[in-house]
């Protein structure tokens, strides 16, 4: 629980505060672990015959959360609460110190509280999952390179697929709000930081905190069962899978604490005269993507809580023989599951939206209509998750209303494509990689919007389903639309995060790389998946090799085209063109503060007047 | 830069009423996660696969006959006792007398002890095995569910009855507001649970 001082008390000496870094946290997380370990095994009783291997889990589980509580009693999450359980809040000079106050680079390993250092942080984190990520998805693509694969064990093989995907889509769901969500988006509503500093510092380091546990789960057989872990699948497979069950645990406190921290932002602290109408479509992307985490995440997280009682105390909530239902696993994850998709999809969307009116230097069309398609979309989503189990058997009457939820969602989705194209309508387009990467999102975003429809549609689904043209289909929609969007809020905002512009040229030449990349890789598979070729496979029938080997190819130039990217950001970052004031010349208040920002963003708060997209209007 | 190092700048009513908030959004999570819980269980129960909802005797255990459903509402009165004593402290803060705020707090700080005490011996003294079947299963995920909100209200409470014997309550009164949300919301999970469990 945040706290507002009442008695300041200074601590005398050296605050804890002041010895808790991320090296201090890795040494208490490794060394808790460590101990729980060696406890664990000498104290555990020895599995019965009637239940096997349970103890192996219990002790991998056990290790696994004295990890996370090291960790983040290492990184001094714990001070604030235990300061105020003792009634000793933390003083004025504590707080500027957690800050990170005239710290330098010290303050991005620390448990920094300023929304700026965080978001950063994400940003950088951000590259790494995408690199871990896209190493592994070169891997399954140079296997599938030919038809015999076979150079990577299939064991190994099955987990490279699972990490690949749980490391994507949780890179997917923080890709935007993550460093933008947190470094612009308060200063883009008139705010000195977030409502919570500190829970926003205890949401990026749980992130930090889940990645050893899958890391850790890599070394214990990996994780043999897809993204999904469906049970009981899952409740079979090594113990690798404890690892994916632990991330995926503190993952969803992270997004949890995140979503309330986030909401709580921006309906409390909008500077004055920042109305809903006047509020950028962004921070409504944000906000929408993170309140519908807050109901959706804690559902995954029952469903892994269950799971590991299944591994480990041989409960029966997945068990069919002990009166469990895999139905059940299926229903919880896919209630978080498609929520998740417009989770990363919304703000991804809402930050191109946010700079279609920069660009074109015209208002941004029917915002009303824009606000009316985020909230659609959003609602509607949390009624269509049932559509992944046409085929699962269950509930078969509910088939026709899953596919009229799933349907109806295009309606909400093509107004916010419409709010784009009636933006870019006519306008004086200022051409640069951000506004490319609208219309790359145009045409991807379709291609993945239309391809969604025929699985939406139950007699479609039942030829396509566990098909090459799923997975197509899903990246043509998170990485086509999502990480597009990503990239262009990533250049567009570079010079507010950095002071630096990002080099016009490496922006351009990734994006054709990137773009060309993908459609080649995913039209490929798409013909792949319509001929019938199963995904999650290890080796194929010869028939597929040209769409397999044209896939591939697109998979090498899609990492091309990140590397220069890469490239771009680290040499723009270190040595680009210093950015003027406001280089887009927007009207949102981000621009406003200049470089370096400020501690508290701004010296007297803003007074907002009118709305951010007045271009070319009177008085604008 | 934290809401600390500005609040000194803003009105204890602004900060209080952005805490509410959090911690209202904080539960909508959990909320979401204890309504899972209660799908969990009346699908469990109603699927009832394999007949093993409540397992029959065979010749390896005895028949698996549900739990009383006293212990969880037990529980539950043990919480709303305390939520009525965090109730009567805020009066007393709500009426600036310090003394009565101690008291109440003190008082839901002993029922939240009192409680967890309740669940864990609940936990501990369960006549089957975790293995027993979809019932028990339920049974133990609602018992340690409810054995965690003990914890955090037990911490909670007694950083509540700490401070309000420090004295920190006197200017501005907003955190006991707050901590009564969670005392309100402690009742209404173990109620969610009392009631599903009474329902075998």
């Amino acid at each position: 629980m945040t706290t507002v001082m009442s008695k300041p008390v200074s601590a005398p000496g050296k605050s804890i505060i002041e010895k808790l870094n991320f090296f201090t946290a890795l040494a208490l997380g490794a060394i808790s672990a460590i101990v729980v370990w060696r406890l664990a095994l000498q104290f555990l009783p020895e599995d019965t015959e009637v239940r096997l291997f349970t103890r192996e889990d219990k002790i991998t589980l056990l290790s696994m959360t004295a990890w996370l509580v090291g960790f983040m009693t290492g990184i001094g999450a714990l001070v604030g609460p235990f300061r105020w359980l003792m009634g000793k809040d933390l003083s004025h000079e504590e707080n500027m110190f957690l800050a990170g106050k005239d710290m330098g680079i010290k303050r991005y390993f620390r448990y920094t509280t300023d929304h700026k250092v965080i978001g950063i942080q994400y940003l950088v984190i951000i590259m790494v999952i995408f690199g871990i990520g896209g190493i592994l998805a070169m891997l399954i693509r140079t296997n599938l390179g030919s038809s015999e694969g076979g150079w990577i064990h299939p064991q190994a093989y099955n987990s490279i697929v699972g990490t690949h995907g749980i490391i994507m889509i949780v890179g997917t769901i923080i890709m935007v709000t993550g460093p933008f969500g947190n470094f612009i988006m308060p200063i883009m509503i008139g705010a000195r930081d977030m409502a919570f500093p500190r829970l926003n510092a205890l949401s990026f380091w749980l992130i930090v905190a889940a990645a050893v546990p899958l890391l850790w789960g890599q070394f214990l057989g990996g994780i043999s069962t897809g993204w999904t872990a469906y049970n009981p699948l899952a409740s079979q497979a090594p113990l690798g899978m404890d690892g994916y069950i632990m991330f995926i645990c503190i993952f969803a406190i992270s997004t949890m604490v995140a979503g309330a921290n986030i909401t709580t932002t921006v309906v409390r602290m909008r500077a004055k005269g920042m109305t809903w109408n006047r509020t950028p479509i962004f921070v409504y992307g944000v906000v929408a993507s993170v309140a519908l985490g807050l109901p959706a995440f804690p559902v995954f997280f029952l469903s892994q809580i269950m799971s590991a009682m299944d591994r480990a105390l041989d409960t029966s909530f997945y068990n069919t023989a002990g009166g469990g239902s895999g139905w059940l696993y299926e229903n919880l994850f896919w209630i978080m599951g498609h929520p998740e998709v417009y989770v990363i999809l919304i703000p991804a969307i809402a930050a191109l939206m946010e700079m279609a009116p920069v660009f074109t230097r015209r208002p941004l069309f029917s915002f009303n209509v824009a606000v009316m398609g985020i909230a659609g979309i959003s609602g509607l989503s949390v009624l269509v998750w049932a559509h992944h189990m046409y085929l699962s058997g269950w509930a078969p009457l509910l088939n026709t209303p899953f596919m009229l939820t799933t349907e109806l969602i295009s309606i909400p989705t093509g107004m916010l494509f419409l709010v784009l194209v009636g933006t870019l309508w006519r306008g004086r387009l200022w051409m640069t990689m951000p506004t490319m990467s609208i219309f790359a999102l145009l045409w991807n975003f379709m291609i993945g919007g239309i391809t969604g429809i025929y699985l939406s549609d139950v007699p479609a689904d039942a030829f396509l389903h566990g098909s090459m043209y799923v997975t197509a289909h899903f990246h043509y929609t998170l990485i086509g639309a999502g990480l597009t969007g990503a990239l262009a809020a990533l250049v567009y905002w570079f010079p507010a995060m950095t002071g630096r512009m990002f080099d016009k040229k490496l922006s351009w030449v990734a994006f054709w790389i990137v773009q060309i990349g993908f459609n080649i890789a995913f039209i490929g598979m798409f013909t792949v998946g319509l001929a019938g070729q199963p995904r999650r496979v290890e080796a194929y029938a010869s028939t597929f090799n040209t769409g397999n080997m044209i896939t591939t190819g697109g998979a090498y130039l899609i990492m091309s085209g990140m590397l220069v990217l890469l490239y771009g950001v680290i040499s723009s970052w270190k040595s680009g063109v210093k950015a003027p004031k406001n280089p887009w010349q927007a009207k949102t208040l981000e621009w406003t503060v200049g470089y370096p920002v400020p501690l508290e963003n701004f010296e007297v708060l803003p007074t907002v007047t009118s709305d951010p997209y007045g271009y070319g209007k009177a008085q604008s | 830069m934290s809401v600390e190092t500005h609040a000194h700048h803003e009105h204890p009513d602004v900060v209080g009423s952005r805490n509410r908030l959090g911690v209202i959004l904080l539960l909508v999570a959990d909320i979401a996660f204890a309504l899972s819980m209660v799908f969990v269980y009346f699908y469990l129960r109603g699927q009832n696969v394999n007949n093993m909802w409540l397992p029959a005797a065979t010749e390896e255990h005895a028949v698996v006959t549900p739990l009383s459903a006293s212990p969880g509402w037990t529980v539950t009165a043990i919480v709303t006792f305390g939520l009525l004593a965090h109730f009567y402290g805020l009066k007393g803060a709500r009426s600036k007398n310090q003394t009565q705020l101690k008291l109440g707090s003190l008082v839901a700080f002993v029922a939240s002890v009192v409680a967890i005490v309740y669940q864990f011996n609940t936990i501990a003294t369960a006549p089957f095995t975790f293995s027993d079947g979809a019932y028990v299963s339920c049974f133990y995920m609602f018992a340690i569910l409810n054995f965690v909100h003990l914890a955090l209200t037990v911490f909670i409470s007694l950083g509540n009855w700490n401070r309000a014997r420090l004295g920190i309550y006197v200017s501005d009164h907003w955190h006991v507001d707050i901590v009564r949300v969670w005392w309100v919301w402690m009742v209404v999970s173990s109620l969610l649970g009392a009631f599903a469990l009474s329902n075998p």
